[in-house]
């Protein structure tokens, strides 16, 4: 009887520190916020708010891929290229159609169609990541690596190296518009987020995710077919870059062939500070999310106060050594 | 026996016996010479379109060329610069990553007798390159900061936005947009930030800055993505027609934006103008031609929506084809 009263005080404490380190970035974020209210009258208003939100839905939607991968204890740095292949593949569509002089046949697309074109691309290099690293054994960083060359190649391919602009009034609307009075970019990523969140949290695929991060041999042994939940992760991490690429393509109302550089930095980024373990296994969804309003924020109130931009990026890589020392500390701890 | 030897060291060797033989092909004596085209970067849109023009007249007079991307990077580029000289190129048309550190590459290509033809940025050195066909953009610089103080009337509060901060040809436009504009204490800078050259980047940065300054009335942006970035944060705050946009290079869509009235200026270079002097030159060196001018600066013009109807992207309407 003590012994179970035992465990059960001690289960109880676990369950505190591990509530406590998902509200340390909350606390951080609160803090930030603060201080950022404080040096600028102009932090703290809706419209800012809005500013904010719509900046980070794009790395939001990459990083919430990333979460998964990483949940699986992977990494996938393909993410900022397949979101230029994606949204100039989809600009491209949209702009030019696709014509085959051979078989004297043009095919042009609509809005729906473009989009769907650049989804099923991102989608297709994501499956492929799967493919060599569950069917070859290759190390994801090494994978996806490679992929982040290819697809930057077949977008300088696709593009000639030059932008795609002028895609018209009613695609921008997915980058730009309001709908319910809230900017449609933001509805995008936060559809994503929820869907990710149960995903993770209410389906049995989900637990297999944590399960092959937390121990990858265990879970095959018990039975989880570990290569088909892999390529499925990449996919959707594919998929959600896709997304984003559509967005940015969006609102610049034009594909950049160099577009999303580092974007896999940012995202990687957002889900270390919301705490995900790299080395797979834990984390959560709503921590990357927190994660990637921390960079927004800071990128915003350093550009409000006007701060030089050498100083920015030392105080950027400040704050992600930060966040992962705290959670080093308190992994320690658990 | 061919069953023990390691596979990817079979590969190695396949891989070099093609390499080789190609190579023994090249050397043959009748075939045409061969041109290098080493350029900075092919993830902007205007080195793309330079290194092309480069290549392409270099095949139209004749020889055959080939481009390398050093990617923003020296280390690179000196690689590049090695596998040409080795491998028998006789020019190199070249778009130096950095005045100060590529200066080392061009004096390994003098010392192997190569001659080369710098395009657009320069090589901090006067006995390196053959000839050095540059684009002038301080002065063009200079041309737009006149040009803004007299379309803001000397008076008002504006945004700068910069490349990369690594990179000289940012501060070469500053300073010559600061050197004319800093003369009038009625034009003030609210906010000067690095948009590193994109155009998503553009316009997220210009977005935070008018949650700050809601009153700007001018951005200066130190090439056209930038400014294009630019007007779209304006479109979606409101703005647009209020604030003065202006921009540097003279890219397809900003020659566009200035017709349309979006966009008040920008500076034209002249990439084809320099891609096909540098490989006209090659052209003449072969020939026997040694005297070329060791500067030949290509002015940048000021393109504004009096005059934008002469242009083209990335020229004049009546330059080449």
């Amino acid at each position: 009887m003590e012994a179970i009263i035992k465990l059960n005080s001690q289960n109880s404490i676990k369950k505190y520190t591990r509530s406590l380190a998902r509200f340390q970035s909350l606390i951080a974020l609160f803090i930030l916020c603060f201080v950022l209210s404080i040096l600028s009258d102009k932090f703290l208003t809706i419209d800012n708010a809005w500013n904010v939100m719509r900046q980070i839905s794009v790395n939001i939607c990459i990083a919430t891929g990333m979460t998964l991968v990483v949940l699986t204890a992977g990494i996938d740095l393909s993410v900022g290229s397949v979101l230029a292949l994606s949204g100039a593949i989809t600009a491209g569509l949209l702009r030019n159609g696709l014509e085959f002089p051979s078989a004297n046949l043009y095919v042009g697309f609509t809005i729906l169609g473009a989009v769907l074109a650049g989804l099923l691309i991102g989608a297709l290099l994501g499956v492929f990541n799967g493919w060599t690293i569950t069917r070859f054994k290759v190390p994801p960083f090494v994978a996806t690596l490679a992929v982040l060359t290819i697809a930057r190649g077949l977008t300088m391919l696709w593009t000639k190296g030059f932008p795609i602009s002028g895609l018209g009034e009613s695609f921008s609307f997915i980058g730009t518009g309001w709908f319910l009075g809230i900017p449609v970019p933001v509805w995008i990523s936060g559809i994503i987020v929820l869907m990710a969140v149960l995903l993770t949290r209410k389906t049995r695929f989900g637990r297999y995710i944590y399960a092959i991060g937390g121990n990858e041999n265990a879970s095959r042994l018990s039975g989880i077919n570990i290569d088909k939940i892999k390529i499925a992760v990449y996919t959707i991490a594919g998929g959600l870059a896709a997304i984003g690429g559509i967005i940015v393509t969006s609102r610049l109302d034009s594909a950049q062939p160099n577009a999303g550089i580092t974007y896999e930095l940012d995202a990687i980024a957002a889900v270390v500070i919301g705490g995900t373990s790299l080395s797979g296994g834990k984390g959560s969804i709503m921590g990357t999310v927190l994660g990637a309003i921390i960079i927004g924020v800071l990128n915003n109130g350093l550009v409000l106060l006007n701060v030089s931009p050498f100083w920015q990026q030392v105080v950027k890589g400040f704050v992600i050594l930060l966040a992962v020392i705290i959670d080093k500390a308190n992994s320690k701890n658990q | 026996m061919i069953k023990h030897f390691p596979q990817p060291f079979l590969l190695l060797l396949l891989s070099l016996l093609i390499v080789t033989s190609s190579c023994k092909n090249k050397a043959a004596s009748d075939q045409p010479r061969k041109i290098a085209v080493v350029v900075s970067t092919l993830n902007n849109p205007w080195f793309v379109f330079l290194a092309q023009k480069a290549s392409a007249k270099a095949k139209e007079l004749g020889y055959e060329a080939k481009i390398f991307d050093s990617q923003n990077n020296t280390a690179l580029e000196t690689e590049h610069f090695e596998n040409a000289i080795a491998s028998g190129y006789s020019a190199i048309l070249f778009n130096p990553t950095d005045a100060e550190g590529s200066v080392a590459n061009v004096m390994r290509a003098k010392a192997a007798k190569v001659p080369v033809f710098c395009m657009d940025r320069e090589v901090n050195t006067t006995d390196g390159a053959t000839s050095q066909i540059l684009s002038d953009s301080y002065s063009g610089c200079v041309a737009i900061g006149r040009y803004f103080v007299e379309k803001l009337n000397k008076q008002g509060k504006y945004v700068e936005l910069l490349g990369l901060v690594s990179d000289n040809n940012t501060w070469n436009r500053s300073k010559g947009f600061h050197s004319l504009v800093d003369n009038y204490p009625g034009l003030k800078m609210v906010a000067q930030q690095s948009a590193d050259f994109d155009r998503n980047k553009a316009m997220e940065v210009l977005e935070s800055i008018l949650q700050a300054n809601p009153d700007i009335d001018a951005v200066f942006c130190g090439n056209d993505a930038m400014a294009m970035g630019a007007y779209q944060a304006l479109v979606a705050a409101g703005k647009a027609g209020h604030v003065k946009v202006f921009g540097f290079d003279g890219a397809e869509d900003a020659v566009d934006a200035i017709k349309n009235g979006k966009v008040e200026a920008t500076a034209m270079q002249f990439p084809q103008v320099m891609a096909e002097t540098a490989a006209q030159y090659a052209d003449e060196y072969f020939k026997g031609k040694r005297e070329f001018p060791k500067k030949m600066p290509v002015a940048v013009e000021l393109v504004t929506q009096n005059n934008v109807g002469d242009y083209i992207a990335y020229g004049k309407k009546d330059e080449g084809k």
